[in-house]
């Protein structure tokens, strides 16, 4: 569903993405792993639409997005998490959720005032629904900026969600958490491929990509070096030598 | 004792038009954290081109007010366009300043548009002041108090309750997020321009049919009243807006009575001083003084 077709970005000299390929299929996990300052996050953020690219294009279904702007990408329905925790802290949890709620309905072809001025019973039930998956239910009234790091971990994925994205990018969303919180993570990312989602998920936690992905991609000095199966991939001398080479080393 | 009563009414009434003017930068000021200088003068050029459909084609008073709101709104959203959008969310500075050069602009507009120093401006409730015991009520004054009650109670809900609201909460605590929940900043920003302007159109409208004439210095005045009573109330504060409107009201209203015109203003700043050092966050500024840092440390 999305590809990207010789993805470029130099930021001055620094080559950080240089004719990356990559497709992700509908409905899988694919894991992108890579030693830092590998270009990771900035795909992502090429993906997303935060700066323009040097070269290359981004297909949607097909379609290319690489010229629409972020808040356009995200109503195709991709939508993304940061690494850096930004939440909208002076808005309640639910606020957060309801500000990045899609209708679901064409962009566009919906009422402006029903959109902005109110919500409807149906839209504010899937924010209470969304919040419960996340365990977030009974902090629906606080302000995000007052939970604890984890409770704003999930309130992040949380939002992703409430934008009723077909694809996810999960950018480090193990970032500062233990086991037990990615125990958890590793069960919800699962259910959400199992309702259909697509999911990118860019992680340092070797342990968890290996676990959850269906396919890995391996960036190194931004180009990939290997893609293929966890296992194929953890094989791989390259990736070895590039990444799980100097992480057993550490 | 009727005099001191009187003059607090009629204070309430003309402070009611100050906080109207405040709402409208307080939304802008204080929501969105930037000054807009030319705010004032965007409400001007709509009550000029009142005045022209007035003059020229003796419209109705129901023409003009869609004339002065839609005038304002047009100015306002041309000074976003051109001295706020292009404009980083950082550079308040380089935004603020521009917005004075556009200031001039507007002023030497609306003495090409019309060149005589001073135009009638059509006046809202000609009839005779309702009569409370000794104390007389303008009707057009109790109007712009209704207007200015409603107004407000309007934009809180639109800010703190909508959808709309919470997404321009959400630009300011984190605009880049903001893009990327599918927000569109851009689209926001201008609506929360143009929103302010129509306030403040209202509020523009109200202030002259009660004076029945309208100057260039109008642009001027509104700015400098809106300034001093969103200061006052507390920024960002939308009763707090109101607040500061009457409170200023009163106390000129008072100076008024007993030192006369000249020294009306001279209370005026000198509220504005004090209470700058004793309250820097104006009389209800807490709240959103402790809200922005919030949104900062989540940032």
């Amino acid at each position: 569903m999305l590809e990207l077709q010789g993805l470029t970005k130099h930021f001055g000299g620094v080559r950080a993405v240089e004719k990356v390929d990559l497709s992700v299929a509908q409905g899988e996990i694919l894991g992108l792993i890579g030693p830092n300052g590998s270009g990771k996050s900035t795909i992502v953020n090429l993906i997303c639409g935060l700066f323009p690219l040097t070269d290359g294009r981004v297909l949607l279904h097909g379609t290319d997005i690489s010229d629409l702007p972020p808040h356009a990408r995200v109503t195709l329905g991709i939508a993304r998490t940061f690494q850096n925790i930004r939440l909208f802290g002076q808005l309640t949890v639910w606020q957060n959720l309801w500000v990045a709620q899609n209708s679901g309905e064409q962009f566009g072809q919906e009422n402006f005032l029903r959109r902005w001025l109110g919500g409807s019973r149906r839209a504010r039930g899937e924010i209470d629904r969304t919040l419960e998956f996340f365990d977030l239910a009974h902090k629906s009234d606080e302000l995000a900026a007052n939970l604890a790091f984890g409770e704003q971990r999930r309130l992040e994925f949380a939002r992703a969600l409430a934008a009723k994205p077909s694809l996810v990018l999960l950018d480090e969303p193990a970032a500062g958490m233990n086991a037990e919180e990615i125990d958890q993570l590793d069960r919800r990312i699962r259910m959400l491929r199992d309702d259909g989602v697509t999911i990118l998920l860019i992680e340092h936690h070797v342990e968890l990509v290996m676990s959850v992905a269906d396919r890995i991609a391996v960036l190194n000095f931004g180009q990939k070096i290997a893609e293929g199966a966890p296992a194929d991939v953890q094989a791989n001398p390259l990736v070895r030598e590039a990444y799980l080479g100097t992480a057993t080393a550490a | 004792m009727i005099d001191f009563v009187q003059n607090t009414i009629d204070g309430v009434m003309i402070g009611a038009s100050y906080g109207l003017l405040a709402l409208g930068f307080t939304l802008i000021f204080g929501v969105m954290r930037r000054l807009n200088l030319s705010y004032g003068p965007s409400i001007m050029i709509g009550a000029y081109l009142g005045t022209l459909i007035y003059v020229q084609f003796s419209a109705g008073p129901v023409a003009v007010v869609v004339m002065t709101v839609l005038g304002a709104v047009l100015a306002g959203i041309y000074v976003e366009r051109l001295c706020f959008a292009p404009m980083a969310a950082s550079a308040g500075i380089a935004s603020m300043v521009s917005s004075f050069a556009i200031w001039m602009q507007l002023e030497q507009a609306a003495i090409l548009i019309l060149p005589r120093h001073t135009y009638p401006f059509p006046p809202l409730a000609t009839g005779a002041p309702l009569e409370l015991g000794p104390f007389l009520l303008r009707i057009d004054h109790l109007m712009m108090l209704a207007c200015a009650l409603l107004l407000s109670a309007g934009v809180q809900y639109v800010i703190y309750r909508s959808r709309f609201g919470l997404a321009l909460r959400a630009i300011i605590g984190n605009p880049v997020a903001a893009h990327l929940v599918g927000i569109d900043v851009k689209t926001s920003v201008m609506l929360a321009f143009a929103g302010a302007s129509a306030v403040g159109g209202i509020a523009g409208y109200l202030v002259l049919a009660i004076d029945q004439q309208v100057t260039p210095m109008f642009g001027m005045w509104a700015t400098m009243k809106g300034l001093i009573a969103m200061m006052i109330g507390g920024l960002g504060s939308i009763p707090g807006a109101i607040l500061g409107g009457l409170v200023l009201g009163v106390v000129e209203a008072h100076s008024l009575w007993h030192f006369g015109p000249q020294v009306r203003d001279l209370v005026a700043y000198l509220l504005l001083f004090a209470c700058l050092v004793l309250r820097p966050s104006g009389i209800l500024g807490d709240a959103p003084a402790a809200e922005t840092s919030i949104g900062r440390r989540s940032a």
